[in-house]
């Protein structure tokens, strides 16, 4: 597709709202207008900035990575691939843009420019992101980390990001999103297209940490191809103002595969509507939607979980659970199949509750006071096993839910 | 009789506003061994229930004593920290909790003198020995499990066993801790309560319809309840007459 022809498209859906979702009024923040600036090296961030990305996980020693990239606002960006590390790319999309023609192919391939305003906004500003690929036949077997730093005000942090693993590669991305909590009102903006070619994988850990002035619109969207497997999991544990996100995955040859994990901690008056949806498109093709949410204070949380069997011999399954904390907060969890092909097995399970009273009594015989158990079902309920994750990233998952944990209870 | 450790005084319960114990008279010496029996639905697992302080089970009359004090308003925990264990007859699964971990944190002997991070079951070290009980209660397959979750039958009585085991309580009332169990898990079960009786510091309540493992520990005293009412106490003796003749008979004979 030509940019004149995006750039037309994105106008026309320039006013359409969101499927799902708060409607925000985007002409109320500030667009980036100046270019993107290189930092040489981690040592070039602050100390303060540095404490910033490693409470969502980025390890500033950069030792078991393979690659780094940070992004403050739509401003400032480090990429950094470890020396020793070959068939890796990670660019800053700016750059890789300019580097490879054959990348126009890829940018709004996964997610249309004209889903919404949203996805318009962003092509029609300026924005920058990351470009990440793992060349063919290559096993990168330490995680690339990034991520991504919102610290203006009254701003939009406009993202767009690539992911190409190529043919029989296998590529682990873990990525951490934050905002100070400083930032009185702001938008993150970050459309991600995912491409997981023949027999490759892919996974992408996501941990995100938002201040309660944020509006997050992430719009991202895979596509696997044949046998090729996608991991997809996001840790969300921090109070934010709002977020809808609805990722989608085709999997577009036979015998593709993708489990997609969620883990929702609402606190405050955050409102979380987080969904998706896997649409089985070849034969042989399976998957998974687990997400866990636990609603705590006046937080409310929708949990979407769409499967959409569309050949035969698929399979795939949905499970929503819910958790109430608290009688001013709410979960709604909305599950929903879509079977257009004979011999699509598509199954859900939804439980939404409060802590069980059977549960709570029992814990409380073997000497639990009801403080402890109420604590122990939480956390056992909030624990997000992810099959086939690298340890250092499971690990990375489990101290993120810790740490919130610890700080809200 | 003095030097109880638990009794209950004409205890009247009811669920759900349906009176189920209609005044029972109990008493449980320091170290001795019990078996409550009686026909289906007579209120055994109600009163055990009730001991522990399970909230369903409302106490309409009468009074529960542990050491002489009345425990009605304690809360489930504080009984439990008092020394009165429950062995749940159908426990519920909680995900996320592993069964090491649990017993662990329930039992200090078993944990390693770890850092306070490991603390709420996280990351608990156990000692090895542990295991070793896991072993030979014939479990260690359930050790990573999540507590209760999927178990089998045979295998959630042994679990349960072994948690209250674990907390080394005062008195604990096992609701059925024989039923479902295969020949060897039988023994197993058995064996391990024979070795408790022999240290004689926890008094046993079993609650039972068979007659192996009351035979097998040569249990001192036998209550036996029938619709919510104590009707009979006797001992070991009893117990080939019962099963030749059946509750109904049995108790006829003997309140005739
Ligand atoms: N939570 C409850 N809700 C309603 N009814 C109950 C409840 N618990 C006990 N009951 C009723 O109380 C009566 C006594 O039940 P209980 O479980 O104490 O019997 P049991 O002697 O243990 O029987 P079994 O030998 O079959 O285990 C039964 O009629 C039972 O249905
Ligand atoms: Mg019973």
């Amino acid at each position: 597709m030509t940019s004149d022809n995006l750039k037309k498209r994105a106008e026309s859906a320039k006013k359409k709202q969101a499927q799902f979702g708060e409607d925000i009024d985007l002409d109320n923040y500030e667009y980036t207008s100046s270019g993107t600036s290189e930092i040489e090296s981690i040592d070039d961030v602050s100390s303060e900035d540095q404490a910033l990305v490693r409470e969502v996980g980025f390890d500033t020693s950069q030792e078991n990575v393979s690659g780094s990239f940070i992004q403050f606002d739509t401003e400032s960006i480090l990429a950094d691939v470890l020396l020793t590390q070959e068939g890796l790319e990670v660019l800053p999309m700016s750059q890789a843009l300019e580097q490879y023609d054959w990348l126009k192919d890829y940018l709004w391939k996964a997610v249309p420019v004209d889903v919404d305003k949203y996805t318009a906004r962003s092509e029609l500003e300026q924005y920058n992101g990351y470009f990440i690929r793992a060349k063919a036949g290559v096993k990168i077997d330490m995680p690339v980390q990034s991520c991504l730093i919102m610290k203006k005000n009254q701003s939009v942090q406009n993202v767009h990001n690539i992911i190409i693993a190529e043919e029989g590669s296998e590529l682990h991305i873990i990525t951490g999103c934050a905002t100070p909590s400083n930032v009185e009102q702001s938008l993150h903006l970050g459309v991600s297209e995912f491409y997981v070619k023949k027999n490759a994988q892919l996974s992408f850990t996501m941990v995100h940490r938002w201040s309660e002035n944020t509006d997050v619109r992430p719009r991202s969207a895979a596509i696997v191809e044949e046998n090729g497997t996608y991991i997809s999991s996001y840790a969300l544990l921090s109070p934010l103002k709002s977020i809808q996100t609805f990722p989608k995955v085709r999997l577009v040859g036979s015998g593709a595969k993708s489990d997609l994990y969620s883990i929702i901690y609402g606190t405050k008056n955050s409102k979380y509507d987080i969904g998706g949806l896997l649409s089985l498109e070849a034969q042989r093709t399976s998957g998974k939607v687990i997400s866990r949410s636990i609603a705590t204070d006046s937080s409310e949380i929708i949990a979407r979980g769409d499967l959409v069997g569309l050949s035969s011999q698929t399979k795939a399954r949905l499970e929503c659970d819910g958790l109430l904390i608290s009688d001013s907060a709410v979960i709604r969890a909305v599950p929903m199949l879509v079977a257009r092909a004979e011999g699509a097995e598509l199954s859900h399970e939804a439980t939404v509750g409060k802590v069980g009273a059977e549960q709570l009594n029992y814990l409380m015989s073997r000497g639990l006071d009801e403080e402890e158990a109420t604590s122990l079902i939480i956390r056992g309920f909030v624990k997000l096993k992810v099959p086939g994750l690298p340890p250092a990233l499971q690990s990375s998952i489990d101290d993120a839910i810790k740490m919130s944990l610890e700080g809200g209870m | 009789m003095c030097g109880n450790l638990l009794e209950t005084r004409d205890l009247r319960v009811e669920v759900n506003g349906v009176p189920i114990l209609g005044g029972i008279d109990l008493e449980f010496e320091p170290g001795l061994v019990y078996a409550i029996l009686g026909p289906n639905a007579s209120g055994k697992s109600t009163l055990a229930k009730t001991v522990m302080g399970l909230p369903e089970y409302k106490i309409t009359g009468g009074d529960i004593l542990f050491n002489d004090e009345s425990i009605l308003r304690k809360t489930i925990t504080e009984r439990a920290q008092l020394g009165i264990a429950y062995a749940f007859q159908t426990p519920p699964s909680i995900s996320g909790v592993k069964l090491d971990d649990f017993i662990c944190r329930i039992c200090p002997d078993y944990q390693c003198k770890a850092e306070a991070d490991t603390l709420m079951g996280e990351t608990c070290a156990c000692k090895d020995v542990l295991y070793d009980d896991f072993e030979r209660l014939g479990i260690r397959n359930l050790a990573d499990r999540d507590l209760n979750d999927g178990f089998s039958g045979g295998e959630s009585k042994r679990s349960e066993l072994f948690q209250v085991l674990s907390m080394r309580p005062k008195i604990m009332f096992l609701d059925e801790p024989d039923s479902g169990l295969d020949y060897d898990s039988l023994k197993v079960v058995g064996h391990e309560l024979k070795a408790l009786r022999e240290k004689g510091d926890t008094t046993l309540v079993i609650i039972s319809h068979h007659r192996y493992v009351l035979e097998f520990l040569e249990v001192d005293k036998v209550y036996i309840l029938q619709q919510g009412r104590l009707v009979y106490t006797g001992d070991m003796s009893d117990i080939p007459a019962l099963e030749e003749k059946g509750y109904e008979k049995f108790l006829a004979e003997v309140t005739g």
